[in-house]
């Protein structure tokens, strides 16, 4: 089959899925799920197939059989292990690669997050007083910090030091509003520009 | 009419006239360019020619309306720069979607794979794949995805570590930029900017300001501000009428059910 006439194929299948979730916006119904229950199964079996090409092959099956490194069947013998919880008998043997995966993963994040997202922060935060960021600054962290202490009543002074924190709180979840109806927007703009300019050219 | 319970459904039909027609006129909204796309513009502009870049797709095809005009814009500018880009991708559905992107725009600036730029492809498992790449990529990707030996390419044999990278440009629309800060800046101190649905942009607020990350070019906004830059119209100031439009919509919408809710009360 020539390519274009597969484009077209392609940008009419496109065109009727992507009508096909639009139609959820009236109400639920069996052709909006089809068209779900299509991505999901398309989302997975692409997963396979892109795990099997790029990462199966090159990591094990080239390594092991091609360049002949033995040390590969260390890992693949491991990641075998996970499936043995299949089998209720062996299940017991993928707690080790479980381990190896938890003990390597918290080793390494729990220094990078430390070291990231909170002295990197803090240290970001600590600015000079004389400067209206700085007062900002100073005022948002500790009373926001102060609204989530939970271990002293939030009354007197202090409830209203922590209220203060719910007004920064409050900002916050405005201007991340904000952005996720220009995120949605957004999205909505790219499918009406694939419909009327890809499929049906009314715009160039 | 009781404008507290407006059927959602006309609300609906009219974000979508709301959006599709300011679409069918030609009309364009100025836009002025934010310091943050200003910052990943300046960063790339100070790479010198030649040298090489990681590009990597770390997005799901559902947020690709809002993303491709973002990713286009940078990759033209490094393109046009005459940047040499490693492309890679750390979530699977991003693989092929960032292949065909660098594909075509190096297409576009007449740019040859292996000369100007090279596809390692997918790798699960992104804390590992981030960290390994800091030591040896080729141990992380020894295949491109074509499956072929990239070190056989003479101008990507070189590439050994992040030491050879001067900049990470991450295509997201989850949380991967943090990670890449994380992992490659905090640990190899590795530039990193990043370009990414609005949705995640007040995430990534503290990140550039403390420096963690060099600038961010948020949503179809931040594609505009970079399109301006560029000289070039395209995605991002083509939707900027239809998605002021969508705002104001909504805006009057909220006012509108606000006001009839307090109404209501008294």
């Amino acid at each position: 089959m020539e390519k274009e006439t597969l484009m077209e194929i392609g940008t009419f299948t496109a065109l009727v899925l992507t009508l096909l979730i639009f139609s959820f916006l009236y109400k639920e119904n069996p052709f909006y799920r089809f068209a779900e229950y299509l991505l999901v199964g398309i989302s997975v079996g692409y997963y396979l197939v892109i795990i099997c090409r790029n990462t199966i092959y090159p990591l094990v099956i080239d390594k092991l059989f091609v360049q002949g490194e033995l040390l590969v069947l260390v890992p693949t013998a491991l990641g075998c292990l996970m499936f043995v919880r299949l089998k209720k008998k062996w299940a017991y043997l993928s707690r080790l690669p479980l381990a190896l995966m938890i003990g390597f993963g918290a080793g390494i994040s729990i220094p990078a997050m430390l070291q990231a997202r909170i002295l990197k922060q803090m240290s970001a935060s600590m600015q000079s007083l004389l400067t209206v960021n700085g007062v900002v600054i100073l005022i948002g962290v500790t009373s926001t910090i102060a609204y989530f202490y939970f271990s002293k009543r939030q009354e007197g002074m202090f409830g209203r030091f922590t209220q203060l924190g719910t007004y920064f709180l409050m900002v916050f979840f405005g201007a991340t509003f904000g952005y996720t109806v220009m995120s949605r927007i957004s999205l909505l703009i790219g499918r009406l520009e694939f419909v009327l300019r890809d499929a049906f050219g009314i715009i160039s | 009419m009781d404008l507290t319970r407006i059927d959602k459904r006309i609300i609906y039909l009219l974000l979508l006239l709301a959006v599709a027609i300011p679409l069918l006129t030609k009309l364009e909204l100025p836009v002025n360019v934010g310091p943050q796309t200003e910052k990943v513009f300046e960063a790339i502009e100070e790479i010198p020619a030649g040298s090489h870049i990681i590009v990597s797709f770390d997005i799901e095809a559902s947020s690709l309306p809002e993303v491709q005009p973002v990713a286009e814009a940078m990759i033209r500018h490094t393109f046009g720069r005459d940047l040499r880009i490693v492309g890679l991708a750390l979530f699977s559905e991003g693989t092929a979607i960032g292949y065909n992107m660098l594909s075509s725009i190096a297409q576009e600036f007449g740019k040859e794979y292996g000369e100007h730029y090279i596809y390692l492809g997918f790798r699960p498992q992104y804390v590992s794949a981030i960290l390994g790449m800091g030591e040896d990529i080729n141990s992380v990707f020894p295949l491109d995805y074509m499956n072929d030996d990239w070190t056989e390419y003479p101008a990507f044999a070189k590439v050994r570590n992040y030491s050879d990278i001067s900049l990470v440009l991450s295509i997201a629309d989850g949380s991967l930029p943090t990670y890449w800060v994380e992992y490659a800046g905090s640990r190899y101190h590795q530039k990193i900017v990043t370009g990414l649905t609005a949705v995640m942009a007040t995430s990534y607020y503290p990140y550039t300001e403390s420096g963690q990350l060099v600038g961010m070019v948020g949503g179809l906004k931040g594609a505009a501000e970079y399109e301006k830059l560029l000289g070039y119209v395209g995605g991002g100031q083509r939707g900027m009428l239809a998605q002021s439009s969508g705002h104001l919509l909504i805006i009057l919408v909220v006012c509108i059910a606000n006001i009839a809710a307090w109404r209501k009360r008294r």
